[in-house]
């Protein structure tokens, strides 16, 4: 798969995911992220119902057709060419409408001002920083480190344990995914929520 | 309006405590936010929101701040605004505790609308701290919007109820659509007037709360998400749909208002300065109220 055909996805194997919470912690010990903000977060769903209980990782999900991109008033998002969806928090003015048009409710505002005012929104970047110079102290300070420059893996991905968190171009992800269903010989009737939306064309 | 006052003060001060304890959106209320958001029998405001703000809110915004100033300038050119003898008797008509009130939310709005519209078109100012100055003065006017319009509200509000002239009012609207002098129906408030005071009161409150939602954020009423049965992720998409779609009634009427004090109407601005309106003015169209302030021999 050449380069420019390649598009980042996250995806998160539910019948892997343990709840360890590792991908959470990871990520914020990463990027030093101030208390109250959890760029990404281990859900658990149908809790104590046996059999239906499950636990998966959330955190931007890089939306091909990001709403969050839809919607912001000073267009401070944008998408690279291989679909990581960032932000400019120079230009954010902290409105809070791409968390009203996120399905994952990935952007948070950390209250930094007076009065509760809320800062600039924060969500994940797949570890591949901001608009400024790569690398550079000021993209460090305001999202934290470029592991993608770097051609290195994003540390939630990197460091899970039971390899539930995968990351990767959308082909890949998929193949993995697929490979796993084949050698357990069993798994999902129908494709995972979002699955066509996100993997497909 | 105890009930209000209530929810106003006291989402001030939980806004943040609530934020040192659990967060409504990003902790164990995250999966039902995220489940709400397109499952079966969710309100799908989500995408709702998404739709109405991506493609339609600033548009219809542009047609208004555009569109509506151009009608009144083909409406001053063709049918030419109202003139009235400032040389007569002049009738009191604002107190002066109503005159401050008035002044107050004036300003509040002179702040409050400018801003709201350059935050909505925030990418053609750069966003940034421009922008962010301009989100600010927003939220304080709010304060000084919020203090006086329940007063507002009470003073004024024996006046507004609708009245038979007020049909008769708006058959005609008003006589603006024509330039010959006659008498129209209307009490000390007419229809339009009417009109604007439930949109600027009422449609002012829920800017007001809805405003303060969205500001807060991440507060804890748990009374409104019993009340509503939302979550709090769709509440914030509530307040941010009807902060948009009431904003435009606002707006619209607003721009009506400053267009009938300082043109449509010449000198009509100096009655809420001065108190007084011109007997000639009052005569004509405040028909029904003239005769009467004469039955009762205030003239």
């Amino acid at each position: 798969m050449s380069s420019e055909m390649s598009r980042m996805k996250f995806y998160c194997d539910d019948d892997r995911c343990i709840e360890c919470d590792g991908c959470t912690v990871a990520c914020a010990e990463a990027h030093e992220l101030p208390t109250g903000v959890s760029r990404r977060k281990v859900v658990t769903l149908n809790e104590g119902i046996e059999g239906k209980e499950f636990s998966t990782s959330v955190a931007c999900m890089h939306c091909t057709d990001a709403p969050c991109e839809q919607v912001c008033p000073v267009d401070c998002f944008y998408i690279r060419e291989d679909g990581i969806v960032l932000h400019d928090k120079d230009i954010c003015i902290g409105c809070g409408y791409c968390l009203y048009a996120c399905p994952f409710g990935a952007p948070q505002f950390p209250r930094d001002g007076a009065f509760g005012t809320k800062g600039a929104m924060d969500k994940c970047t797949m570890c591949a920083g901001g608009p400024q110079e790569t690398n550079s102290v000021h993209e460090r300070e305001l999202y934290g480190q470029n592991l993608i420059a770097e051609g290195k893996v994003p540390v939630c991905a990197a460091m899970c344990s039971t390899k539930a968190l995968i990351v990767g171009d959308a082909q890949d992800v998929a193949n993995i995914y697929r490979a796993r269903i084949a050698s357990k010989g069993k798994g999902v009737q129908s494709a995972p929520y979002g699955w066509s939306k996100a993997y497909g064309n | 309006m105890k009930k209000y006052l209530f929810l106003f003060i006291a989402s001030l001060f939980l806004a943040s405590a609530a934020f040192a304890a659990d967060s409504q959106i990003w902790d164990a209320m995250r999966v039902q936010n995220i489940l709400g958001y397109g499952q079966e029998g969710s309100y799908k405001l989500g995408q709702l929101f998404t739709m109405l703000q991506a493609n339609y809110f600033a548009q219809v915004y542009l047609a208004v701040l555009v569109g509506v100033p151009a009608i009144f300038v083909l409406h001053y050119l063709f049918l030419g605004p109202k003139v009235f003898s400032h040389d007569g008797k002049k009738i009191y008509t604002f107190s002066l505790l109503s005159r401050i009130i008035h002044q107050i939310a004036a300003i509040s709005f002179i702040v409050l609308i400018p801003t709201g519209f350059i935050m909505m078109f925030g990418s053609s100012f750069g966003g940034g701290s421009f922008v962010i100055m301009m989100k600010d003065l927003h939220g304080l006017s709010t304060i000084a919007f919020g203090i006086i319009v329940i007063p507002m509200f009470l003073i004024w509000l024996k006046d507004m109820f609708l009245h038979w002239d007020d049909i008769k009012w708006l058959m005609i609207v008003g006589g603006y659509l024509s330039k010959t002098k006659k008498p129209v129906p209307a009490g000390k408030f007419n229809a339009g007037q009417k009109t604007w005071y439930w949109m600027a009161t009422l449609g002012g409150m829920i800017m007001i709360l809805t405003g303060a939602a969205m500001y807060f954020l991440d507060f804890n009423i748990a009374m409104i998400n019993t009340m509503t049965g939302l979550s709090q992720i769709d509440l914030l998409r509530v307040s941010a749909l009807l902060h948009a779609v009431v904003g435009l009634g606002v707006v619209i009427l607003f721009f009506v208002h400053i267009y009938m004090a300082v043109f449509a109407i010449k000198g009509a601005i100096n009655s809420i300065i001065t108190g007084y309106k011109e007997e000639e003015e009052v005569e004509y169209l405040h028909s029904s109220w003239y005769k009467k302030l004469k039955k009762q021999g205030k003239i």
